[in-house]
């Protein structure tokens, strides 16, 4: 294996820690306004993701630096090319990223209606417009022999990004549904029951959406590169999805959550799968495809960051175990709360 | 591409670095000041120390949240804005700021949850530690993002490609380029000097208030001893980082000295009107010979002009640059000329807290106070113009010899759709920045009104909250 390829799987893992660590995040904001239904019922939602999010948040970070030393061009022409939704997205993170903390601060209807409001939209809107921008890569990028692109904010709305970012949206929603099983107890764990079965439902009506469309619009999901393999990796979301649906109204707290990072495994393995070796496919003429070879780093800063993410992902996971750890499994609130 | 675009992309650049280096700098050094506190809070069982701590760590927690949104910001812009900066030095420049979040950055936020919300979950050492982290993460940060852009000022450890790209040829070469280690030595210092102000501000403002706040007087007293010698050791640092300027950065230095032609005993000017069309100071003070001791440690050494300087890196790099497409030396001259006046007021003032101090009046002092609550911002100012200096001395180029503005910015992004995102930004911040004003005040107004920092609600409280919400 050469460390291109190995750097697609990184940034592959990278991807997939950041939908498991981040997603549920965004789910729970995105739930926020459904699932609590008074300001006490909130904070206690709130002080769910309260002293994680901001770590979860890294791995976003993490993965942008990522794609930027190792395939620096598809990092360039990605974000030029998207350049207003890009944009959409970070002004949605902004406002999400300083919420929590203002929310907390002042104790006026008003003033915590708005960030309760903003805490929900920002959740939903990251949600939805990531599944958005994949499903358009996935279906290709008019990229010119300079492997730049024209175009706009609206031709990213197409029916085949919308039904991607329904996927995104649904799975998210799911996660941080099942994150709540997981950390809450009473009334709001068993609206997260409730919750987890439905999104679980609806990732899996429009994944089955997505796939029998796919013909239509993104033709080299049919003709992946591992053939029959490649065929059966969407499986797993199904089986993720599937999986939450048994165990949302069990007794169990912790199942849901696990099957729903299976369902989130299959998504990311099935992009991978299904666009490698290309990372931007081009939909003017295919050889001006940004793929693993011609979008990447020389050989020696492919090393030096594959030694760096050797030595720090492990370091990463035992603080953000420490943290899980010493938070315990169910929210507790204290004076330090939000 | 337009020169519009380019002028819209250079402008949100410049915006968007100016607000996220108004956070930063804060959390770096508050980060270190809380580690001091609560350390001799954990060795002496000081309660007082504790409470310094929290109350501090309010503001901490305030200016922290804005640093991360705007930061984010800072890394989306290289791709969106700057797409041809970002394929052309990607494999060098990409590394640093991946290494940042892996080494960094995820330090700093998983610790800031834990040393924010965990005040009762963790014991006392333990949560000590976390604020090291916290303190440690930050610190490690700037190191990463600076040897990024010292990389930038004085590019080393590569090699230009077949394809006309760098390519990395030595990672540790990379790393300590030589701005590197003068330029992040200047810029943590800046950080702790602004801090120090920052607790001295805020605590003088309660004791102005009540200058029986045992608390504050502490807190004082740790702000002006540390803030003393950050702000001494700054003049010194200040003018190591100029030699760097001297040896690397030619054209930089004789715009900031309003320097046009070469000469020795060049003069240090301290105030001019410099006019890059008549290639003159106006009127001017200066000290004679001075300069060129400042940068050669030789008073008759020759300093080079300003259009010297151009056709010396003209040479240097095989380039054909005019002396028109620098930008204005007034602008870089009084850039540097602020930061360093405001520099020597820093350690004056700092210096005159310290004789206070020692005589036992600086708590009795409503005038002393008053000038230390009025100066509690004024650090960010020298840090501005500082990144000025820096940053608008380095043009023509982005990467200093190698690859200039013009050739940077993305080629498929409309002026109009830089312009919309320009504006958003503008809006976003100036909130973003009112906000974080409004909870500050909030937050030193809560506690002048009697509100204790040890605890919001009670404990029991909060826990009998808890058995409502499950109820
Ligand atoms: C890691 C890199 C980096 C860092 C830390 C900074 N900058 Fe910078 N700056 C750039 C990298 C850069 C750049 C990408 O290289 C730009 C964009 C266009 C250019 O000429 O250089 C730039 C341009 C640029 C300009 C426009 C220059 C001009 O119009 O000629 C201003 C005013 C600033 N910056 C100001 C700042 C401030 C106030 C900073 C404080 C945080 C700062 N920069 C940090
Ligand atoms: C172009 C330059 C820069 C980029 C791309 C950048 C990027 C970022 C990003 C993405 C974050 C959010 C991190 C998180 O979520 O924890 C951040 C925050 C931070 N940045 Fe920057 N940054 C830049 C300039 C700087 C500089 C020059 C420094 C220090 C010398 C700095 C120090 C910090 C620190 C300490 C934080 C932590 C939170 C805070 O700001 O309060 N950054 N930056
Ligand atoms: C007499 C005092 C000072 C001198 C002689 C001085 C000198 C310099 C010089 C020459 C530069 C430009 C370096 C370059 O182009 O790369 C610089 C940059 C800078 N200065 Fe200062 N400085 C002084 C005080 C201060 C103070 C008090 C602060 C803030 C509290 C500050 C903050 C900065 C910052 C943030 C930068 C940009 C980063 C860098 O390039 O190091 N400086 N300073």
């Amino acid at each position: 294996m050469n460390l291109n390829i190995l750097w697609f799987i990184l940034v592959a893992v990278l991807i997939l820690g950041w939908s498991v660590m981040d997603g549920f995040d965004y789910g729970v904001g995105g739930l926020l306004n459904f699932i609590a239904k008074n300001d006490k019922e909130k904070r206690y939602v709130m002080n769910a993701i309260g002293p994680v999010w901001e770590g979860n948040q890294v791995w976003l970070i993490l993965g942008g630096g990522a794609v930027f030393a190792a395939f620096p061009l598809v990092y360039a022409s990605i974000f030029s090319g998207f350049y207003l939704a890009m944009m959409l997205v970070v002004w949605l993170i902004i406002f999400r990223a300083v919420s929590f903390e203002f929310r907390s601060k002042v104790e006026n209807a008003g003033w915590r209606n708005f960030w309760d409001a903003d805490i929900t939209v920002t959740g939903l809107g990251i949600s939805l417009l990531l599944g958005v921008a994949i499903a358009n890569v996935l279906m290709g990028v008019p990229l010119n022999q300079d492997h730049v692109d024209y175009q706009s904010l609206f031709s990213l709305l197409n029916i085949f990004g919308l039904v991607g970012g329904l996927i995104s949206l649904s799975m998210f929603l799911m996660h941080g549904s099942a994150y709540l099983i997981m950390k809450t107890e009473g009334e709001v764990q068993q609206r997260a029951r409730v919750f987890a079965k439905r999104f679980a439902i609806a990732y899996i009506v429009f994944t089955l959406l997505f796939l029998l469309i796919s013909p239509i619009f993104a033709h080299r999901l049919l003709s992946n590169s591992f053939g029959i393999i490649g065929d059966i990796v969407p499986v797993i979301m199904l089986i993720g999805g599937i999986g939450v649906i048994l165990t949302a109204g069990s007794s169990s707290d912790i199942k849901p959550f696990a099957y729903s990072i299976v369902g989130i495994l299959g998504a990311v393995a099935s992009l991978g799968v299904g666009i490698f070796p290309d990372i931007v496919p081009s939909s003017i003429n295919p050889e001006y495809s940004l793929n693993i070879y011609n979008s990447a780093s020389n050989h020696l800063t492919l090393l030096v960051m594959l030694i760096a993410t050797l030595i720090g992902l492990p370091l990463v996971l035992i603080y953000a175990f420490y943290a899980y750890k010493k938070f315990g499994l169910k929210v507790k609130m204290d004076d330090s709360s939000y | 591409m337009d020169s519009l675009a380019l002028f819209l992309a250079r402008f949100q650049f410049g915006m968007t670095a100016f607000f996220h280096f108004l956070y930063p700098p804060l959390t770096i050094g508050l980060g270190t000041l809380l580690v001091i506190t609560e350390g001799v809070y954990v060795f002496s069982k000081n309660q007082e120390y504790l409470r310094i701590t929290r109350f501090f760590a309010k503001l901490f927690a305030i200016n922290f949240v804005v640093g991360v949104a705007t930061g984010i910001v800072m890394e989306f812009q290289f791709g969106t804005n700057w797409s041809q900066y970002s394929s052309y030095v990607g494999a060098i420049f990409g590394a640093p700021l991946a290494i940042e979040g892996l080494f960094a950055f995820f330090m700093e936020s998983i610790f800031v949850g834990v040393m924010l919300l965990g005040w009762n979950r963790l014991s006392a050492k333990a949560h000590w530690v976390s604020t090291i982290f916290v303190a440690l993460g930050s610190t490690l940060s700037a190191v990463w993002i600076l040897v990024a852009n010292s990389w930038m000022q004085s590019p080393a450890g590569y090699k230009i490609g077949s394809n006309g790209i760098p390519k990395m040829t030595n990672f540790w070469h990379v790393v300590f380029n030589p701005y590197f280690p003068s330029e992040f030595i200047h810029v943590i210092a800046a950080a702790w000097e602004y801090s120090a102000f920052f607790m001295a501000g805020v605590a003088a403002w309660f004791l102005i208030k009540n200058n029986k706040d045992m608390i504050m007087r502490k807190a004082l007293k740790i702000a002006v001893i540390s803030g003393v010698i950050v702000a001494c050791f700054q003049i010194v640092l200040g003018d190591i980082s100029a030699r760097e300027v001297v040896k690397y950065q030619p054209t930089k230095l004789a715009m900031m000295e309003a320097q046009w032609h070469s000469e020795r005993y060049a003069p240090e000017t301290l105030f001019a009107i410099p006019n890059n069309q008549t290639e003159s100071d106006g009127p001017q003070i200066g000290i004679p010979g001075m300069l060129s001791m400042l940068a050669y440690m030789n008073p008759a050494a020759k300093v080079m002009g300003f259009n010297k300087s151009i056709s010396y890196i003209n040479h240097k790099y095989n380039l054909k640059l005019t002396a028109a497409m620098f930008p204005p030396v007034l602008i870089v001259f009084w850039s540097f000329h602020i930061m360093m006046y405001f520099g020597f007021y820093f350690a004056l003032i700092m210096l005159i807290a310290l004789y206070f101090l020692f005589k036992g009046k600086l708590y009795d002092s409503p005038k002393m106070l008053k000038v230390l609550w009025f100066s509690t911002f004024l650090p960010l100012i020298a840090i501005e113009f500082g990144w000025f200096t820096t940053e608008i001395g380095r043009q023509p180029f982005t990467v200093y010899g190698l690859l200039t503005t013009v050739k940077s910015v993305s080629p498929n992004v409309s002026a109009l759709d830089v312009g919309l995102s320009t504006l958003m930004f503008t809006l976003i911040y100036i909130t973003l920045a009112s906000f974080a004003i409004f909870l500050f005040k909030r937050e030193l107004k809560e506690r002048a009104e009697g509100k204790d920092e040890l605890a919001g609600e009670s404990a029991p409280a909060a826990a009998s909250n808890n058995k409502e919400v499950l109820s």
